[in-house]
C-alpha cells in the first residue's frame, strides 16, 4: 500500500554526506520524495510502498554515514503528494539555527581501498578523501564550508574530480577537499636546510630514512609530527635528546591493529576507539613481549598508540619492516604545535634530519586527541583533533557565554543557543606564542559562531594569564568561578544531573577563596553554587612553584609540617643528600617566607612519589604522580595505611599517620609498588569514610556524586572510589566527553555562568 | 653621652639639641643650615627635580650597606635616573626608644660618606622618637633636590631596536638582605649592591646621545620595572634570559628558596634604554665605573604597540612576564 511520511532527523547530519546517503537509499528502495537541510537538521518527505518506507527508516539509523551522529528521528504521517522522483532540494533557512563546523576525520575504508588499487586514478595518492573522511576544521578559512574558503581554494579541480564532486550519487559529492594526483596537493621531502631532497619518490625515500634511524618532521592534518622508528632505541634516544624531553612518554603510530598488538593489549572497545573516525591516541597497556624501544615510554605500564589517520600516514607503512613509528607533535617545549611551513625550519633546526612536507596549508592547528578507557568509560586526556569543534547540546540558552579556561592544558568554550562548543587544546599559557595561538583560535571560532559577547568566565586565580587576555575582549561582564566548582559543574552539565550532587574533586592546583591552594575537595551543590564540605589538611609549599617542579621539597615540607621533629628526621633520612636544603625549607616554613599552603591530591601524590624515590624532580607536569600511579594495577586491592578524619564543621582529612607508616616502609625498603598501592587505597578509604560521615550529617542530601579533577585519570582511584560509592547507593558520574583535567575547565565555567544566569 | 635613645631625645629640649649637634651636624657638616627653621640653599636656575623616599629595612646593617647608605643612595638614584644632578638632601628620622646611639652614629656616618661620594649636601633634618614597640629600630625619610641640566636628559622617544641595558648583576641586594636576617640559617653569599649611581649615569648622559629612559629597578626587581616601562609607553620589550647578569651565588640561593632573581630588589642598578646606535658606547662607559663593571645589553624594544615584557628562554620560547604580585600563587598543576 502506498503511503507518505515526513521525517525530521536531528543531530550531526549536515556536511557529512547525509543527503546523498538519503538520496541513494530512496533510489534503492524505489521511494519518491525530497530531502533538504534546514536550520536544525535534515527534513525528508517520502512516499511509496509502506514496507519500503519501513526498510528506509531502519537503514536510516543503521547505515547512516559514519561521520553522522543522529540524536533523534521524528516520523509523522503525511498526505500523499504524488511525487514522481526523489530529489535533493534547496536548503530551508527556517528554524533555530544549528551551526555546523565540520571536523577532521581519519581516512575511510572506501578511500583506502581505492588508494591501494593500482587501477584507480588515485592509486597511492596521499590526499585521497571523500565526504566521509579527510581534513575539515584544519583547512577551513571561512564559513560556509565551501572549497574556495578552504586551503584547497588554490587547487582547481580537474575534470575527473569535478565529475565526482557534482554527481549527487557519488560519495565525493561536495567533498570540498576532493583531489587527485593531477589536480591536488603533493608531498616533497626536504633536507635539514629546506632544500628538496626527493620530489618524485619522497615517501619511499622517507621510509628508507626512517629505517636508517633518521628523525623526520612529517606534516600531517593538524600540524607537524616528529617521527622515528619506534623500535630503534638509538633513534628514540636521539629524538629525546634533541627535543629536550627526557622522560615524558612519546606516542606511537602503529601500522594496524595487528601491528599494535605486537606490543600492547587491546580490547574490542579500544580497537573501536582506535579505528574511529576521530582516531585519537589511545593509552593502552603494554604487553609482556613489548618489542619497542624502552625509552618510548620508560617506566610506564602503558603506551599511547594511534593508527594512521591520513592517507599519507598509511603510505609510510608500506614496508612491513617498519610497523611502528614514534609520532610526537613537533613543538619545542612550551610552544604550540608547529603547523606553518615557514616556522618549522626555524624551530626544528637541529632536531629534524629531514622534512616530509606538502602544499596543502594547515590553517588551524589541532593536536592529536588523547584518551583512555578508564573503568570501562571514555576518559579524555586531551580533546582536540577529530572532536573539536563538535558541539554539545545543553538544556538551556547559553548564548553569549564564553569560558576562558585555566592556565594549563587550556581550552575555551563558547555558548550559542542550546549548543556548547569547546575549542581545541591550546596548551599552557606561559609563553606569548601560546597566548597568541589562544587568541587566534578564539577569534576565529568567535567569528564563526557569531554571538553577542555577554559573559566572560575566568578562574578565580589572581595570576592566570587569561585575566589579561579577557581584557582584550569586550564582554559586558566578567565572572570569576572557583577552579574546582568549574570541574564539578562540567560533569553536572555533561550528564544533565538534576538537583544537587556531591563533587569529589581530586586535582593538581586550584586557587581557593581562602588564599590557599585547593585540590582535594568534597563539595556539595549544583552548577550555580557549592558548599565546601571537606578537604585535605593544608601543608606548606616553601618556595611556591619550586615545590611542584621538585616534588622532594613538597615531600620534605609535608613531613616537617605533619610530623614535626620526627618528620624532619624522616626527611633527612629519605632525602639524605638534601640535609642543608631541608634545614632551609624548615626555616622558610617557620618564618612563613615565600610559602603558600596547599591541600591538593596532585601535591599529595607528588610528595609520596618523592618519598618512594619514584620521582624526586619532575621533568614534565604530573610526572611524579603519573609514575607513582603506573606502579599500581587497578585490578588489585590493597590494605590502607592509617589516617585521621577531623570531624569539625569543615571535615579535614589528615594523612600524617599514613605518611609516618609509609616513610617507615620506604626506609625498610619494602616493595615500592606495594607501598604505592597501599597509599592509593588510603586515599580511597579516606574519601569513602568522609562521604559516610557527610551523609550521616546530612541525611537528606541527594546521593549523586560527580568525580572530577585531573587526578581522576588515575585508574585505581577512579575504579575503587566508584565501586565503593556505588556499593553505598550513590549514583556516580564521571566526565566522559570532556577531560576531567583542566582541559574541561572552560566548559565547567560556562556551565556555572549559565546556571547563575538561570537562577 | 647616653648609650640608648630615650623619649627625651625627641622632646625638643636639651637632649634633642645635643643629639642634633653631636650626631647630625657633626657628620653632615652644614652648620649654617641648622641655625634656621629652614635651610637656605642656592642652586642653578633650571628645572628642579624633587623626590622623597622612606627607608625601612631589616636588618638595618647588612653586607654591603646599612639603612643610612641606602637612604642616601636610594634618593640620589631616584634623582639620577630622572636625569637630574642631585644637589641637596633632607632627612627625617623616626627612632624607637631604646635604639643604641652607637648604631645611630654608624648610620649617620654611612649617610655622610655616601653623600660625600655622590656629591650631595644634607641640608636639613628632623628627628622623632617613638615609644618602644611603636617602630622597629629606625626609619629614615630622605627628600632629594636635583637640577636638570640643559641639553642633556632622557628623550622618552622610543624606537624599535632600542637596546635595554642593565648596569650590573641583579638580585644582589634582595639576597644579601634576605640572608642577612639570619632566619634562614644561611650566611649572605653576596653583598648588597647599594650604591649611588649619579656619577656614572651623568657620564653616560654627557658622553652619549640617544638615551631614552633610565630607571632603578628597586622593589619588584628588574621584571616589575621593565613591565612598568613597557606599559607606560606601550612598548614590547624583549629580554634574553641568558644575557641577564646574575651572580652564581644569587642563582644558588634563588634555587634553594624558590625566588626568581628577576623579581628581587636592587639598590645600585640602573636600567637604561638607548638607541641601538649608542648602545655599545653606553656599555663601554658604564663598565669604566666599579658600579657598572658588569653592565650588559639584555634585550631590545621589539615593537611599539603593546605594553608587555617578554623573556626569551634558552629553549626559544618567549615567556610573558607580569609585575610582582603580593603572593606568587603556583599556577602549575
Ligand atoms: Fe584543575
Ligand atoms: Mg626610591
Ligand atoms: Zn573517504
Ligand atoms: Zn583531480
Amino acid at each position: 500500500m502506498r503511503s507518505a511520511v515526513n521525517i525530521a532527523v536531528h543531530g550531526r547530519v549536515q556536511g557529512v554526506g547525509f543527503r546523498p546517503f538519503v538520496f541513494q537509499l530512496a533510489q534503492k528502495l524505489s521511494l519518491q520524495g525530497t530531502v533538504q537541510n534546514n536550520m536544525d537538521g535534515v527534513k525528508i518527505y517520502l512516499e511509496g510502498e509502506k514496507s519500503a518506507i519501513e526498510e528506509f527508516l531502519t537503514d536510516l539509523k543503521t547505515k547512516a554515514p559514519r561521520l553522522s551522529k543522529i540524536h533523534n528521528i521524528i516520523v509523522e504521517d503525511s498526505e500523499l503528494k504524488s511525487a514522481e522522483a526523489f530529489s535533493i532540494i534547496e536548503s530551508d533557512r527556517h528554524g533555530t539555527s544549528m551551526l555546523v563546523i565540520p571536523i577532521d576525520s581519519a581516512v575511510c575504508d572506501d578511500c583506502l581501498r581505492e588508494m591501494n588499487d593500482p587501477e584507480d586514478f588515485r592509486y597511492q595518492y596521499p590526499f585521497i578523501n571523500c565526504t566521509q573522511c579527510g581534513p575539515r576544521y584544519t583547512i577551513i578559512d571561512e564559513l560556509p564550508y565551501d572549497r574556495p574558503y578552504t586551503s584547497m581554494g588554490g587547487f582547481p579541480m580537474c575534470d575527473d574530480c569535478r565529475k565526482e564532486y557534482e554527481d549527487p550519487t557519488n560519495r565525493r559529492h561536495h567533498a570540498q577537499p576532493i583531489a587527485c594526483p593531477k589536480c591536488g596537493p603533493k608531498v616533497t621531502l626536504l633536507d635539514s636546510n629546506g632544500q628538496v631532497y626527493e620530489a618524485e619518490n619522497s615517501i619511499e625515500v622517507t621510509i628508507r630514512l626512517l629505517k636508517a634511524g633518521k628523525i623526520i618532521a612529517i606534516k600531517g592534518i593538524g600540524g607537524y609530527h616528529l617521527s622515528c622508528d619506534a623500535r630503534n632505541e638509538q633513534a628514540v634516544a636521539t629524538l629525546r635528546k634533541r627535543k629536550n624531553r627526557p622522560n615524558r612518554p612519546l606516542a606511537v603510530m602503529a601500522a594496524s591493529i595487528a601491528a599494535a598488538k605486537e606490543f600492547a593489549e587491546i580490547s574490542q572497545s579500544e580497537t573501536d576507539l582506535l579505528r574511529s573516525p576521530e582516531a585519537p591516541i589511545v593509552i593502552l597497556k603494554k604487553n609482556r613481549r613489548y618489542p619497542l624501544a624502552e625509552s618510548v615510554a620508560k617506566g610506564m605500564r602503558t603506551i599511547g598508540v594511534m593508527l594512521p589517520y591520513s592517507p599519507l600516514h598509511y603510505l609510510l607503512f608500506a614496508d612491513p619492516e617498519l610497523s611502528c613509528l614514534v609520532m610526537t607533535s613537533a613543538n619545542p617545549s612550551g610552544l604550540p604545535i608547529l603547523y606553518r611551513d615557514d616556522e618549522v625550519f626555524q624551530y626544528l633546526s637541529g632536531i629534524a634530519d629531514f622534512y616530509l612536507v606538502h602544499n596543502r596549508e594547515i590553517l588551524h592547528p589541532v593536536d592529536d586527541s588523547v584518551v583512555q578507557l578508564n573503568n570501562g568509560k571514555l576518559d579524555f586526556f586531551r580533546r582536540s583533533r577529530g572532536y573539536v569543534p563538535d558541539p554539545f547540546t545543553t538544556e538551556q540558552d547559553v548564548t553569549g557565554i564564553v569560558g576562558f579556561g585555566g592556565q594549563q592544558k587550556t581550552t575555551f568554550t563558547i555558548g550559542r543557543n542550546e549548543q556548547i562548543f569547546i575549542g581545541p587544546h591550546i596548551g599552557d599559557l606561559e609563553n606569548i606564542e601560546t597566548i597568541n595561538h589562544y587568541r587566534h583560535e578564539l577569534d576565529h571560532l568567535l567569528k564563526w559562531i557569531d554571538i553577542p559577547k555577554t559573559t566572560a568566565v575566568i578562574d578565580a586565580h589572581p595570576g592566570y594569564q587569561v585575566r589579561n587576555v579577557v581584557k582584550e575582549y569586550d564582554f559586558s561582564e566578567v565572572v570569576e568561578v572557583q577552579h574546582h566548582h568549574a570541574h564539578m559543574a562540567a560533569c553536572i552539565e555533561e550528564h544533565h544531573i538534576p538537583g544537587r550532587a556531591f563533587g569529589i574533586i581530586l586535582d593538581g592546583t586550584g586557587y581557593g577563596p581562602d588564599g590557599n591552594i585547593w585540590g582535594f575537595e568534597i563539595l556539595y551543590g549544583d552548577a550555580a553554587q557549592y558548599e565546601r564540605m571537606a578537604h585535605l589538611c593544608y601543608t606548606p609549599l616553601p618556595g611556591g612553584e619550586k615545590c611542584i617542579l621538585e616534588p622532594w621539597r613538597n615531600a620534605a615540607a609535608m613531613l616537617i609540617q605533619l610530623l614535626g621533629e620526627d618528620g624532619v628526621r624522616l626527611a633527612q633520612t629519605i632525602f639524605s643528600d638534601k640535609e642543608r636544603e631541608i634545614n632551609v625549607l624548615k626555616k622558610l616554613i617557620e618564618h612563613n617566607l615565600n610559602t603558600v599552603y596547599a591541600g591538593t591530591c596532585g601535591r599529595l601524590f607528588d610528595a609520596v612519589s618523592a618519598i618512594c624515590g619514584v620521582t624526586k624532580v619532575s621533568s614534565y607536569d604530573g610526572e611524579a604522580a603519573i609514575q607513582l600511579a603506573e606502579l599500581v594495577d587497578e585490578n588489585n586491592n590493597f590494605e590502607p595505611y592509617s589516617f585521621d578524619l577531623q570531624k569539625e564543621k569543615m571535615m579535614m582529612i589528615n594523612f600524617s599517620s599514613m605518611l609516618k607508616e609509609l616513610a617507615d616502609d620506604v626506609i625498610k625498603k619494602k616493595q615500592i609498588s606495594l607501598i604505592s598501592g597501599r597509599f592509593h587505597e588510603t586515599v580511597v578509604q579516606a574519601i569513602v569514610l568522609t562521604m559516610d560521615e557527610l551523609l550521616m550529617k546530612n541525611p537528606s542530601a541527594e546521593k549523586n556524586v560527580v568525580l572530577s579533577g585531573g587526578s581522576f585519570h588515575n585508574r585505581y582511584l577512579r575504579k575503587r572510589i566508584t565501586n565503593e560509592l556505588q556499593a553505598r547507593g550513590f549514583q556516580v558520574f564521571v566526565p566522559e566527553s570532556i577531560p576531567c583535567n583542566d582541559g574541561g575547565l572552560s566548559y565547567g565555567q560556562l556551565a556555572v555562568a549559565a546556571a547563575k544566569r538561570r537562577s | 653621652m647616653e648609650t640608648y635613645i630615650s623619649l627625651a631625645h625627641g622632646d625638643g629640649g636639651e637632649l634633642s639639641h645635643r643629639l642634633i649637634r653631636d650626631i647630625f651636624v657633626s657628620a653632615f657638616g652644614d652648620k649654617n643650615a641648622v641655625m634656621f627653621d629652614a635651610a637656605a640653599i642656592t642652586m642653578a636656575t633650571h628645572k628642579i627635580a624633587v623626590t622623597t623616599d622612606s627607608f625601612v629595612i631589616k636588618p638595618i646593617f647588612f653586607p654591603g650597606g646599612s639603612i643610612g647608605k641606602l637612604a642616601v643612595a636610594g634618593t640620589v638614584n631616584d634623582l639620577a635616573v630622572s636625569g637630574a644632578k642631585p644637589a641637596y638632601l633632607t632627612c627625617g628620622f623616626v627612632i624607637e626608644e631604646g635604639f643604641p646611639i652607637s648604631n645611630l652614629k654608624k648610620i649617620v656616618t654611612d649617610m655622610a660618606n655616601e653623600a660625600k661620594k655622590s656629591g650631595v649636601t644634607i641640608v636639613a633634618g628632623d628627628t622623632k622618637v617613638v615609644e618602644r614597640g611603636s617602630a622597629d629600630g629606625v626609619y629614615i625619610n630622605t627628600t632629594g633636590i636635583g637640577v636638570y641640566q640643559p641639553e642633556i636628559g632622557c628623550s622618552l622617544e622610543f624606537a624599535e631596536g632600542d637596546a635595554v641595558i642593565v648596569s650590573g648583576t641583579i638580585g644582589d641586594h634582595g639576597i644579601a638582605v634576605l640572608t642577612a636576617r639570619g632566619e634562614l640559617g644561611i650566611t649572605a653569599p653576596v653583598n648588597s649592591d647599594c650604591a649611588s649611581l649619579n656619577n656614572m649615569l651623568e657620564a653616560i648622559l654627557k658622553d652619549t646621545s640617544g638615551i631614552k629612559i633610565m630607571r632603578d629597578p628597586t622593589r619588584g626587581g628588574l621584571a616589575t620595572t621593565l613591565v612598568e616601562i613597557a606599559e607606560d609607553f606601550q612598548l614590547t620589550i624583549n629580554i634574553q634570559e641568558t644575557a641577564i647578569p646574575v651572580k652564581a651565588e644569587v642563582h644558588g640561593v634563588c634555587d634553594l628558596l624558590g625566588y626568581d632573581p628577576l623579581y628581587l630588589a636592587n639598590e645600585g642598578k640602573a636600567i637604561i634604554i638607548v638607541s641601538a646606535k649608542e648602545k655599545d658606547k653606553v656599555v663601554e662607559i658604564l663598565r669604566k665605573f666599579p658600579e657598572g663593571k658588569d653592565a650588559a645589553i639584555i634585550g631590545s624594544i621589539s615593537s611599539k604597540e603593546k605594553g608587555r615584557l617578554l623573556l626569551e628562554t634558552p629553549l626559544g620560547a618567549k615567556r610573558l612576564l607580569t609585575r610582582l604580585s603580593g603572593t606568587m600563587f603556583p599556577r602549575i598543576c
